[in-house]
Parts: C-alpha cells; sequence; structure tokens
C-alpha cells in the first residue's frame, strides 16, 4: 500500500516538472536562419538543348525528361558523312522535324522510338570502337543534367524579312499561306500576310476542324527545310544548326540590312484614327493624326503594335469597353488600347518607356508614376485642326486631313529653344562646410537641348519653351522667370507639407538624382562639386 | 516533519493548476503598447542614400567619438561591411544592387529603438528605458555589466567598452535624445544632404513611406521594415531591394521581445515560490518512507529476536 502511494506522488512530482519545463520552451523558441546550399556544380550552358518532353502530353513522366543535345549529334553526323534524314522522315520532299516519324503515336509507341533507335544507334558506335553516347536508361534521363539551356528566341525582324523577300525574288508564296477549310489546303493570299504568330501559335490550336500546328514545329520545318534544300544548290543559306538561330552570340553575326525599304502590304502613309463611331455619333475628343509610315522605322516588326492581325485597330477592339465574356482583344475598349500605360503595342504604354532612356531618365524619373496628365498634352494627339485660313481645311474631310498631315506636323514640331537662360547660378543658401555652388545653368540647358535632337518623340512633346525647364523648374508657372527653389523649399521635416524635402534635400536630390539616372558622373564624394570652404581664422 | 501527505499533494495540485489556468503572464509588459502616442521616429530611405557618410561624421561629433583612423570623407572604407562599435553608434554599408548591377545600394546601421526594446526588458537593473521621444536611452550608472541586453538585442547593436578597466558601459545610439528634446534634429538626419534620413511623428514617417510607394511604385518594395518588426521600432526603413540582401533579418517577426519572454519570465515566482515547497516535500516523502521503513525493520529485527529467545510460534490451527 505504502509502495503505491509513492508511486503516485512520484507521478504527480513528474507531471508538475513538465508542465514548467513545457513553459520554459517558449523561450527557446528561436528559428535559426537557414542557409540555402550553393549549388557548386558547374553547368555548361548550350543553345542546343532539346528535352524529350513530348511525353507530357500523355499525363506524368515515369522518368526524368531526357536531355538531348542536338548539334552535338549533326555534327557528328555530319564528320561520318551522315545527313539528318539517319533521325529524320521526309514526306512530301519536306522534312519532318520530329524524330524518326511523321505523325504523333501512341504513349508506347513513342517510348519505343526513342528509346530503340537512340541505344540502337549509340551500341552500334561503340561496337565500332567510337565514342557514343548512353545506352543505360539513368544516364540519358537523370536526376540533374549537367548542362543547361542558353537557348534565345529568334526574331525575324525587318532587316530578316528583307533579306528573305531579296532571296525569294519577291516570292511572298514562298511562305505566307492561308488556309483553305473547304479543300484543306493551304494556298497564298495576296494582299492577306500577316506574321506567322498570327496564326501559329505557341502550343497547336484547334481552329474548327483542322489543327494548327504550334510556332515551333512550323518555324522548324519550314525554316531548316528551305535552308537546307537552299544549300544543297551550293546557294548562300541561312543556319539550320540550332546555334545558328538561338545563340545569343551567333544572332549579333546575322547580318542586317541597314536601310530597310517599306514593306508592301497596301498600309496607309497616314491615318486619320476616328474617335466617334461610324453612326456619327459626336466625338468627344479630336481625331488623331497617325504617321503610320513614320512608326514604322521606329519598330523591328508589324507584331509591336498589330498584336493580333494586320487590320485596323478598330476590326478587333471595339469603341465602348464590354464586360461580356468575350476574347482576344475585344473586351478591350479602343481607348484602353490606344492609353493603357506600361504595354508596349498601346500609343502611351510604347511612348512612356522611352522616357526610361538614359537620355530622359533625368527629369522623367522623378515624375510621378500616375501623372494627372494635362490636357495640353492630349491635345499633342488629339490635335486641333489647322485653323482656317489655309483654306484647304474647308472640307475637313479625312483624306485631305491625312494629306495635310505632314504640313500639320512640322508646323508642331519642336520649337527651337531660343530661351534666354542665365550662364551661372551661384547657389549660396547653404554655405557652411563648403563653399558657394557655381550652378552651370546654360551648359546643363544646352545639353537637354541637345538630346533632343535625338528623339523626335521628345521634340514633339517639349512642345513650349518651358516644357524642358519644368525638370527642374517643376510645379512653376510657364511664363517668366521661374521663382527660387526656397521659395518652397525650406526647412526640412515641415508637418505641413510633410511630402516636400527640405532646401538641402531638394538641391541634392535634384543633382545627385539626375546625373545617378543619366549615368553622367559616378557620385564621388561632396567634394566633387562643393569647394571645401577654408576657416577664417 | 510534520507535513501530511494530503497538504503536501494539495499544494502540487494548486501550483500546476495555477500555471496551466492562470491568466497568460502579462507580468509587467502592456501587450497592447503600440509605441508612445507622438513619439518621433525617423525614415531611412535606402533608395536615396548616396554613401556620403555625413551622417557617420555627425554623429562622431555630436556624440564626442574619438576621430577613426581613416578619415570621415574615405569612401574606401565602405568597401568592408562594418559593424558598430564603442566607438562608432552607426555605419553605413555598402551592398551590391542584385536588380540593377552597378548601383550599389546603402544601408545606415544603428539602434532601431524598438518600441518595446528586447535591451530595457533583459536588463535587471533598468539601465534601459523608452522615452516618450521614442528613443531608448541607456543610463550607466545603475548599469551592473552583465551585457545581458547585448544577448537580447535582435540587431546586435550595444556594444561594451571592454577596453575600460574601472567604468565599462554599454555604449549605442541614444537617437540624439538630449538634442531632440532642446528641439534640434539628431545629428544623423541633420547633416544627410539627401534626406534620405526624415525625422518626425511616427505616423507621419509612415505616411511619408507610403506616399513614395503610392507615386513610384516601381522604386520600393512595398514594405517599411521597422513598422511592425519585433512590435515596431522608432527607424524605419524603405528600400528598392529586398531587406534580405541588405543584410538586414526578416526572420524576427512582429511580436515584440519582452512578450516572447514574459511567458517564461512570469514563471520565475512560481518556481522561486514553488521549487523550495517542492523539494521539501520530496525531502520530507521520502524521510518519511525511510522513516517508516526503519521502524519497520526495527520492528520486525525485535519480533525476530523475541522469536528467537522465545520458542517459535506454532502455526495457529483452523478450526
Amino acid at each position: 500500500m505504502a509502495k503505491g502511494k509513492s508511486l503516485r506522488i512520484g507521478a504527480g512530482i513528474s507531471v508538475a516538472i513538465i508542465i514548467l519545463l513545457i513553459g520554459f520552451m517558449g523561450v527557446f523558441d528561436v528559428t535559426a536562419v537557414s542557409k540555402t546550399p550553393v549549388d557548386t556544380q558547374s553547368t555548361e550552358f548550350r543553345p542546343d538543348i532539346v528535352f524529350f518532353d513530348n511525353m507530357e502530353a500523355f499525363g506524368k513522366l515515369e522518368k526524368t525528361k531526357a536531355v538531348f543535345l542536338h548539334d552535338q549529334h549533326t555534327d557528328a553526323l555530319e564528320k561520318k558523312n551522315k545527313d539528318c534524314l539517319v533521325c529524320h522522315k521526309t514526306e512530301n520532299g519536306r522534312m519532318s522535324p520530329k524524330f524518326m516519324r511523321l505523325k504523333d503515336v501512341s504513349r508506347e509507341e513513342l517510348t519505343k522510338i526513342y528509346c530503340d533507335n537512340c541505344t540502337k544507334c549509340h551500341t552500334e558506335t561503340i561496337a565500332a570502337g567510337e565514342k557514343a553516347g548512353p545506352v543505360k536508361c539513368d544516364d540519358c534521363h537523370r536526376e540533374r543534367p549537367e548542362v543547361q539551356s542558353s537557348r534565345v528566341p529568334m526574331g525575324f525582324d525587318k532587316s530578316l524579312h528583307f533579306r528573305h523577300y531579296h532571296a525569294q525574288k519577291n516570292q511572298c508564296d514562298r511562305c505566307h499561306h492561308e488556309y483553305d477549310q473547304k479543300n484543306q489546303k493551304l494556298f497564298y493570299a495576296k494582299g492577306k500576310e500577316g506574321t506567322c504568330r498570327y496564326c501559329h501559335k505557341e502550343a497547336p490550336t484547334s481552329d474548327g476542324t483542322e489543327k494548327v500546328i504550334s510556332m515551333r514545329l512550323a518555324s522548324h520545318s519550314a525554316c531548316i527545310d528551305c535552308h537546307q534544300k537552299t544549300a544543297a544548290k551550293q546557294m548562300d543559306a541561312g543556319p539550320v544548326r540550332c546555334a545558328g538561330c538561338h545563340d545569343a552570340k551567333e544572332q549579333l553575326e546575322i547580318e542586317k540590312v541597314k536601310s530597310v525599304p517599306r514593306l508592301k502590304r497596301g498600309q496607309p502613309d497616314n491615318v486619320l484614327i476616328k474617335t466617334g463611331d461610324k453612326k456619327g455619333r459626336i466625338p468627344t475628343m479630336m481625331r488623331v493624326p497617325f504617321s503610320h509610315k513614320a512608326h514604322e522605322e521606329y519598330n523591328d516588326t508589324c507584331r509591336v503594335c498589330h498584336l493580333a492581325s494586320l487590320e485596323s485597330c478598330a476590326t478587333c477592339h471595339p469603341l465602348v469597353g464590354s464586360n461580356k465574356k468575350v476574347k482576344n482583344g475585344r473586351e478591350i475598349s479602343l481607348k484602353t488600347a490606344f492609353h493603357k500605360r506600361g504595354h508596349q503595342s498601346s500609343c502611351i504604354g510604347c511612348h512612356e518607356s522611352k522616357q526610361q532612356d538614359k537620355n530622359c531618365a533625368g527629369c522623367h524619373a522623378s515624375m510621378t508614376g500616375n501623372p494627372q496628365k494635362e490636357s495640353s498634352t492630349c491635345l499633342r494627339c488629339h490635335m486641333v485642326p489647322l485653323p482656317e485660313r489655309t483654306g484647304e481645311l474647308s472640307t475637313s474631310r479625312a483624306a485631305k486631313m491625312a494629306r495635310l498631315m505632314p504640313r500639320l506636323w512640322k508646323e508642331t514640331f519642336g520649337p527651337i529653344y531660343t530661351v534666354d537662360v542665365p550662364k551661372t547660378v551661384i547657389i549660396k543658401d547653404l554655405v557652411d562646410q563648403y563653399e558657394p555652388v557655381e550652378y552651370p545653368h546654360k551648359k546643363v540647358f544646352d545639353t537637354m537641348v541637345k538630346q533632343l535632337d535625338n528623339s523626335k518623340l521628345a521634340q514633339y512633346f517639349h512642345y513650349e519653351d518651358a516644357t524642358l525647364c519644368r525638370g527642374c523648374h517643376h510645379n512653376t508657372p510657364v511664363t517668366g522667370k521661374p521663382p527660387r527653389c526656397g521659395t518652397c523649399h525650406g526647412k526640412p521635416f515641415n508637418t505641413d507639407y510633410l511630402f516636400r524635402p527640405g532646401i538641402m534635400g531638394s538641391y541634392h536630390q535634384q543633382c545627385i538624382g539626375c546625373h545617378q539616372k543619366m549615368g553622367i558622373e559616378k557620385y564621388t564624394g561632396c567634394t566633387s562639386c562643393h569647394k571645401e570652404r577654408k576657416k577664417q581664422s | 516533519m510534520s507535513i501530511s501527505r494530503r497538504k503536501f499533494l494539495g499544494w502540487v495540485g494548486a501550483a500546476g493548476l495555477s500555471t496551466t489556468i492562470g491568466k497568460p503572464a502579462s507580468a509587467s509588459t502592456n501587450q497592447e503598447f503600440a509605441g508612445y502616442p507622438d513619439s518621433f521616429a525617423i525614415l531611412h530611405d535606402t533608395t536615396l542614400c548616396v554613401g556620403c557618410r555625413s551622417c557617420e561624421a555627425a554623429c562622431n561629433k555630436v556624440n564626442d567619438l574619438p576621430q577613426p583612423d581613416r578619415p570621415f570623407t574615405d569612401l574606401s572604407v565602405l568597401e568592408t561591411p562594418r559593424r558598430t562599435t564603442t566607438k562608432t553608434f552607426t555605419v553605413v554599408n555598402k551592398y551590391d544592387n542584385l536588380k540593377k548591377p552597378g548601383h550599389p545600394v546603402f544601408y545606415k546601421k544603428q539602434c532601431n529603438h524598438c518600441l518595446e526594446p528586447a535591451c530595457a526588458s533583459a536588463c535587471f537593473v533598468r539601465a534601459f528605458s523608452k522615452t516618450k521621444t521614442g528613443a531608448v536611452v541607456y543610463d550607466a550608472s545603475v548599469c551592473v555589466g552583465c551585457r545581458y541586453c547585448m544577448i537580447a538585442c535582435p540587431f546586435e547593436i550595444p556594444t561594451y567598452e571592454y577596453d575600460q578597466a574601472l567604468t565599462p558601459r554599454i555604449r549605442k545610439c541614444t537617437m540624439c535624445h538630449p538634442r531632440v528634446i532642446e528641439g534640434q534634429l539628431p545629428g544623423c538626419v541633420e547633416a544627410c544632404p539627401m534626406e534620405a534620413l526624415s525625422f518626425g511623428k511616427r505616423e507621419d514617417m509612415i505616411k511619408i513611406a507610403r506616399e513614395r510607394f503610392r507615386k513610384y511604385p516601381d522604386r520600393y518594395v512595398d514594405h517599411i521594415y521597422g513598422e511592425h518588426e519585433m512590435g515596431g521600432t522608432s527607424w524605419l526603413y524603405v528600400s528598392g531591394a529586398p531587406f534580405k540582401e541588405l543584410g538586414m533579418r526578416e526572420d524576427l517577426g512582429t511580436t515584440p521581445a519582452p512578450e516572447l519572454t514574459a511567458g517564461a519570465l512570469s514563471s520565475v515566482p512560481i518556481i522561486v515560490g514553488l521549487w523550495p515547497v517542492l523539494l521539501a516535500g520530496i525531502y520530507a516523502v521520502s524521510k518519511r518512507k525511510e522513516k517508516i521503513a526503519q521502524t519497520e525493520q526495527e520492528q520486525a529485527a525485535a519480533s525476530a529476536l523475541d522469536a528467537d529467545r522465545f520458542e517459535p510460534s506454532q502455526p495457529e490451527e483452523e478450526s
């Protein structure tokens, strides 16, 4: 009996101790900062890596994707005087980019095609006493591939387009085609040419009855086939190896035509962008004269603006936005399409992106991310038609207007900055440790004016005498002599103007900020601008 | 020992109950404390900082610290990361900008003046106190030199004058408390040419930070470091680079340090009170057991002796 009691007492004590210990545990609840392991394995970067991932279409992969180095195989075969047909089959005289087959097959068949053909060739090569690739499963299907892809996408820019156009002796039908649903045939439709990607998307799509092959398959079958055939005729031909198109270095070696003649696709020189609808509803804004020709020069491809087709914007974008379930741009109103910020295809988006340029960022970076546009800025595009005095606008017909545009623009293009500005400005508000600063006001101004020469866009929007000045003299009236900085910027941390920097802060933020953004001079300490003040004793 | 087993178990039960059911410790902390109203704070905008070290020079001057080996105009000092010492209350460190190579980020490090300072809660002589201006100040006259504050600080800021044999002190940024109560700006803030340091009411500093996020969304990481870290600090930071890349801890959580330790510390009185009782109880129980065992043994021995002396007892017959 006594033994049982003491056992119970012992249990009671240990329970109490455990409770106390749990209380203590909270103190030691300190989480250690975990360090991510550093990958010391050196990886090789190659542009020609093909991941055999086509099995993913059948569901989860049993093994990791096999990594295939395409150029290595091309080169090895070339050395043995063998051609691509060792691995690729041909159909109607055109080589298929698919491995040892023409059409997609079942999972089992596909596995067999890859495993059998790869290992067969490798085994034969090894038997012949030569170096060859793996014959064991896990040597192809590696957990951690030793190579990484450095592949860069290939673009078909204006220059390349012109070189092909020239080489094909203006035969557009060699590449451009439409699909005839009835006859299930490809045919060439003159005047309907567009970029490949309008139909061939990243992944294969189904267009009603027929499957449209992916851009990847389309480009690899068409481009490489033609390059090979051209090369076979002992003519100058484009690349057939992966690196030729997809290696960053080799891409730079592709010849560029300096002045590409305009593409001929029946596009207008000038367009008058309407703001009302066809029914004649009263437009809310002035119409926008747009130089299509000039914008062709600024961009590398049509696709920059014409995202889905070469038709006019209003073909897809409606005048008024819709919240109905519509797709392919039809849900985006014309107004948004033109004014959307941060989108390269919209007018404002593209124009604003140019403000990030080194020459412009000095002023524009400090301007707020969401400016309240002044109505005068809107009018730069939504132009008030030329005054009646010219007599040519009396009919106000669109066609006439378009013809007038070059003249219209000439009149509106950047003013000649002939403002009389002070040569130097002595800033002595803050004389303490350092001597007053002699600010080379005219030199800065002249540099800014000079920058305008490089950009037509900048000339166009810095249209008033004082537009440039407002980069520094912000929030001040456009006319007359601007007030001194100290008028607004005084003692720092004034709670009445919480967001306004003090005088010292504003000078330094303005000067150093601009220098940094424009990459003018690296800041090397206070004395790079200020002369040390000698102490009077 | 006249302690009954029933009484002892009663005590143990009561003690156990009080630790489990009792109100969660709120010993000396006010859990809802969000800083003194209208207390000051400093906002460090790392996107504006150019690493000129003017703040370091000013700090050195206003605190009468010894001149460093290399002058403050020597910017090559920035090449190696530094920490605060007994002779430098603030350091500016340079970090590579992973987003924009070639545009390094500068981050000024000093005491963050927590709203609920870990150093103060760790100090058992109350050498640290959070003042109404926002500064965490130190009183060397009561300090016993235990350096618990150095271990407690999550930012590794307090430093100890190991080289002082007789009067070693803890040294750290004072947020220029003496200057602030006289209506002056902290030395570093006054000296900053870029206004990368802003000084004012803590709420206003948060407003300024938020306004900058709104105006220049691309320039900043949308987070004010110090608004909630460790329950909030009187130094606030905004940055274009992730704070982790500036060597700032992002694993601290938002619970103030005193709250983390309050639970354990509040059990100190219970332990101090309970353990003597508990140990004495165990002692008494074991003593009692020994005593009983001893008397039983003695009785047994005595009866055995008796049996030897007399005739062995005959088993009783059943009737």
